[in-house]
């Protein structure tokens, strides 16, 4: 609180009203500034709007029709193409994928991110380095995460290598369909991690001091700290951090695009990775917008649910 | 509060004109000198395209051609995003074997039935037909691609076996599989590698010498065929391969050539610019080349066509697109230029025989014969992709079931899935 | 006083500790570091040296520039200098233009301000890669093909940016506003003295949902900008994936490179991350 208050207490002359009487000014503090929020708004709803809701409107549109691509022609399809979806087995399986990859990867990267955040809060000498090498990898891009992780994947590849120093057998890793998920979740998380628990390590910091304090004087321990004053306070960061983990991990494919389109056997096959290739390598645009409509339902589901448990922080 | 209000704005309109500097500073550059500029893209890095736009000015002083390199597992969708969505700054666009038919009932590239006199005197059969679809010509020849079995030595004959060679008998899958695995049990780390793992290019040879066809059937092409006999017993074969460990899981297509370059595998199924790899290693294998296997009492079939030229039809100088095209294709310096950093077969007939008189010394004398290997390969065993406007679905399709295989799925319930999906895809068409 | 809210209050406690936040660093780290171990390898040596496990499998033997001076020669230094430059400008322009409409969502009460801030979330949820194609026929229409405006924009509109900075907006005391324009300050003065100093935390947040969002963007440039002068590093990357040679190496040492350039930047702002944390949690 170093800018506010200090600001305020000598504000030169010039930034003074110059009419109007203190009354007045204090009547129109709480009005709302509508002119003045537009302007604010302005250029990121223009953005918004052109880059992001007015292609999606386009999208919704798309997805009532029907276009071969071999005829060039368009017809009108109604709802066809969400029944056509609904009632593929294929896209029954990645819908299911996909739920079973959010229910693994949505806790295991937020509770390990939370401990991440634990423990650079510790004062461990040298956490300044260790703060480094844990957000470190966020700087990789997709596509260097993903086409190096694949050599390290390899049969003969070095986490083979480190397992059989440690004398457990070969894992077959992406061409199993038992693995080949986690092996993708490993991958996402590897970058992930390091970014939520940026947002993490930030919240442990704000939770006022003087709450454990008041914990001390009780003689209270670190678990029963952690339970009744840290996980409460944190409460509105995590569920910040659910939501937006929830969502970026639905729409990110590159792995799964560089490393197993989608199998072996589907078991890789995620929802965006599915809208992808639908849509964009094979060119059955109708069906690969219905799908992103379908895709955002769900998000906005997901996401309304836990907007609750963020306001009832709030409250 | 004035004040305020333009003050947020001046910040803004400051940060839009940094964008608009940073984006007037990357425009492109204006045609120089009143040239004609075109845009040639393909999937290959610049340095290995560039004496044919080096050879093409010389000859055309009023044209100008850029490149563009389209990293090649984006290649078809950017392309057919692009060109379908009139980007006209793509000009000329090489087509893979297969896509001519589906591009050019996308309305993406134009008719060149015109050169069609020329093209047939001056290049390779198969390779005008490659893009013949609807009685039209949609591209020109341009590169054309053959397969081969390369051979370690001394992982083969340290399991007491004399390796294949050019000159000798093809040798059978059934043979190839027993000397993998001894090769294996004599120490090499992986019998055999192919070099496209679970691509079609790959798949097609192994099925059809099985008499399992290209998996495209009817008038149109656009029935599909994936379960009968010929491709059950092929993918059976196949998934056995990975079952046994002879062919490892796990290995990605585009690893499998330095691990054979690194002596990790007895054999390798790859084609000629396998060589640069094999040449790379500090103290290279020794190896031998010979002819694409096929299955006991089948055909031969061996993998073949490669990129065609073609002129995009949201070119807006498709003249000047037009004059390059023919020059990369129909004349013999324009057509040996494009393979002079590049180990492929060239099509014109004149730069092809050229490239099997130099391909003997690509890498002697392992890669002695292979010219001759090479001809005779191209008349008795070369299969074609299917020409069908669902040929996009077909690679994609296939290449799922084929992986799916590889890594223990059961191949004929599999197989039938495959065949169902691939022709409710078509039939969206 | 000793506080409760740290594990090492003891000295063998603090051990662990220690001992697991290492081991936590460690573990995000090594695979970078066999990143950087294989960028010095030779192609061929990158397959054959890592199994069985062995001291050469940590150790290049011999090690090698040649795949950096590959990736250097070519193409892909400048691809790199594409990357940082339409990410930094995306960076600050975005973050400003968030900033703004984060600020108007948090503290100008107005009429519509909840149904403005559920497009935005809208916005977030839309998945871009998605609605990119029609999107980059739109772009070509209006010229911005191969240039860096039309890598910058799609960008620019980080629905998840304006969300971490109006939920910290939120959180900033209203009597702090009331009390700078009862000192005479504008809604502008407000925002540009009060809210932007004291949000660097989630200034740092939200720059870094967009640094992803440029950093990692593939599929966007391939349909926008393939000019040889504007290709991005990521894509540079992927042409040593080629379809008749793949330069294992090369793909090594450009991940160093693409990681490293942002690495700088991380570890310069990680300190004002740091910094302005402190005096956050001081507030109380």
């Amino acid at each position: 609180m170093t800018a506010g208050p200090t600001r305020s207490g000598g504000v030169p002359a010039p930034e003074r009203p110059r009419t109007g009487s203190f009354s007045r000014l204090r009547r129109n503090l709480r009005r709302s500034p509508a002119p003045q929020a537009l302007a604010f708004l302005a250029p990121a709803l223009l953005l918004m709007v052109v880059l992001r809701l007015a292609p999606m409107a386009g999208a919704v549109g798309d997805s009532l029709f029907h276009y071969s691509l071999s005829t060039q022609s368009r017809r009108w399809e109604g709802l066809g193409n969400y029944i056509y979806l609904l009632s593929s087995p294929e896209f029954r399986q990645v819908l299911a994928v996909t739920a079973l990859f959010l229910v693994i990867i949505v806790p295991v990267q937020v509770g390990l991110a939370l401990l991440v955040a634990t423990l650079l809060a510790e004062r461990t000498p040298g956490i300044g380095a260790v703060r480094t090498m844990v957000f470190l990898p966020v700087a990789a891009p997709a596509a260097v995460a993903a086409l190096t992780w694949g050599v390290a994947y390899q049969p003969k590849g070095v986490i083979n290598a480190v397992l059989g120093w440690l004398g457990l057998p070969d894992q077959p890793f992406l061409s199993s369909s038992d693995q080949a998920l986690l092996a993708i979740i490993v991958i996402m998380s590897w970058t992930g991690i390091g970014y939520w628990t940026m947002f993490l390590v930030a919240g442990l910091q704000d939770i006022p001091l003087e709450l454990y304090e008041a914990a001390a004087i009780d003689g209270a321990g670190w678990w029963a700290c952690f339970r009744r004053i840290t996980l409460p306070n944190l409460r509105k960061t995590l569920a910040f951090v659910v939501v937006a983990d929830t969502v970026s991990s639905v729409l990110s494919f590159v792995p799964v695009q560089a490393l197993t389109q989608g199998g072996p056997s589907g078991s890789t096959r995620l929802i965006m990775y599915d809208l992808y290739n639908r849509s964009f390598a094979l060119g059955d645009t109708s069906l690969g917008q219905a799908e992103v409509v379908l895709l955002l339902i769900c998000l906005i589901g997901v996401v309304a649910v836990q907007f609750r448990l963020l306001s009832r922080g709030e409250a | 509060m004035t004040r305020h209000r333009i003050g947020a704005g001046l910040a803004l309109a400051g940060a839009l004109t940094l964008t608009g500097c940073a984006a007037s500073d990357g425009d492109p550059t204006p045609p120089t000198g009143g040239k004609v500029e075109i845009t040639f893209v393909g999937t290959d890095p610049a340095e290995d395209l560039a004496p044919l736009l080096e050879a093409f000015m010389a000859e055309r002083e009023d044209i100008a051609v850029n490149y563009e390199n389209i990293p090649f597992d984006q290649y078809d969708n950017v392309i057919q995003q692009r060109v379908g969505g009139g980007d006209a700054g793509i000009d000329v666009l090489l087509v893979d074997a297969g896509a001519a038919a589906a591009y050019a009932s996308r309305g993406l590239i134009v008719d060149l039935t015109d050169d069609l006199a020329e093209a047939q005197a001056s290049s390779i059969p198969a390779a005008v037909e490659q893009s013949w679809w609807q009685d039209k010509l949609w591209a020109l020849p341009f590169w054309t691609s053959a397969t081969y079995l390369f051979t370690n030595k001394d992982l083969v004959e340290a399991a007491g076996l004399e390796p294949p060679t050019a000159a000798g008998e093809r040798w059978t899958w059934e043979e190839v599989v027993d000397a993998a695995g001894r090769a294996q049990a004599a120490g090499a780390e992986y019998g055999l590698l192919f070099e496209q793992v679970d691509l079609y290019y790959q798949m097609q040879p192994l099925v059809e010498s099985a008499g399992g066809g290209s998996g495209a059937k009817g008038a149109d092409l656009l029935t599909a065929d994936l379960a009968n006999p010929g491709w059950i017993e092929a993918l059976e074969w196949y998934g056995q391969l990975f079952a046994d460990g002879v062919s490892p899981r796990g290995v990605d297509a585009n690893q499998t050539a330095n691990l054979f370059a690194a002596g990790q595998a007895a054999f390798f199924i790859g084609g000629p610019w396998a060589i640069y790899t094999l040449t790379e290693p500090e103290r290279p294998i020794d190896y031998t080349v010979a002819a694409n296997p096929y299955f006991k009492g089948g055909s031969p079939a061996m993998a073949t066509g490669s990129w065609s030229i073609a002129v995009s039809s949201s070119s807006d100088a498709a003249e000047a697109a037009h004059a390059f095209v023919r020059f990369a294709s129909l004349t013999t310096p324009g057509n040996a230029a494009s393979v002079a950093r590049i180990i492929i077969p060239p099509t014109n007939q004149a730069a092809f025989d050229d490239f099997i008189a130099r391909i003997d010394q690509a890498d002697a004398p392992h890669t002695a014969g292979m010219g001759e290997l090479t001809l005779s390969e191209l008349r008795q065993a070369a299969v074609n992709r299917p020409n069908t406007v669902g040929f996009t679905q077909l690679t994609d399709v296939v290449g799922r079931a084929s992986s799916d295989i590889r890594n223990g799925s059961a191949v004929e319930p599999t197989l039938r899935r495959a065949q169902a999906e691939l022709q409710s895809l078509w039939d969206r068409l | 006083m000793r506080l409760p809210n740290r594990i090492g209050s003891s000295g063998p406690r603090r051990l662990v500790v220690a001992v697991a936040t290492w081991a936590v660093g460690l573990a995000f780290a090594a695979p970078l570091l066999w990143i950087l171990i294989n960028s010095l390898r030779r192609n061929d040596q990158i397959f054959t040296s890592t199994y069985p496990l062995s001291w050469r499998s940590f150790l290049p033997q011999p090690a090698t520039w040649a795949n950096y001076e590959l990736v250097l020669t070519g193409q892909f230094g400048r691809s790199v200098l594409n990357s940082l430059l339409v990410t930094v400008i995306a960076i600050v322009v975005g973050l400003f233009i968030s900033a703004l409409a984060a600020y108007a969502l948090a503290v100008l009460r107005f009429r519509g301000a909840s149904f403005v801030f559920s497009v935005v979330v809208l916005g977030f949820l839309i998945p871009f890669d998605a609605v990119a194609v029609p999107l980059s026929n739109l772009f070509r229409s209006w010229g911005l093909a191969n240039t860096y405006s039309g890598l910058i924009l799609p960008g620019l509109a980080s629905g998840f940016a304006i969300f971490i900075l109006r939920q910290f907006f939120a959180a900033i005391p209203y009597e702090l506003t009331e009390a700078a324009r009862l000192d005479g300050l504008g809604w502008w003065g407000v925002f540009w003295r009060i809210h932007l100093p004291l949000s660097r935390p989630a200034l740092i947040g939200a720059g870094f949902t967009i640094f992803l969002f440029e950093w990692d963007s593939y599929l966007w440039p391939l349909l926008i900008a393939t000019d040889p002068s504007m290709v991005l590093g990521p894509i540079a990357l992927t042409a040593f994936n080629g379809q008749y040679k793949v330069e294992f190496g090369a793909i090594f040492a450009g991940s160093v490179l693409l990681t490293a350039v942002p690495m700088v930047l991380l570890l310069f702002f990680q300190r004002y991350f740091t910094a302005s944390l402190t005096t956050t949690g001081s507030k109380g």
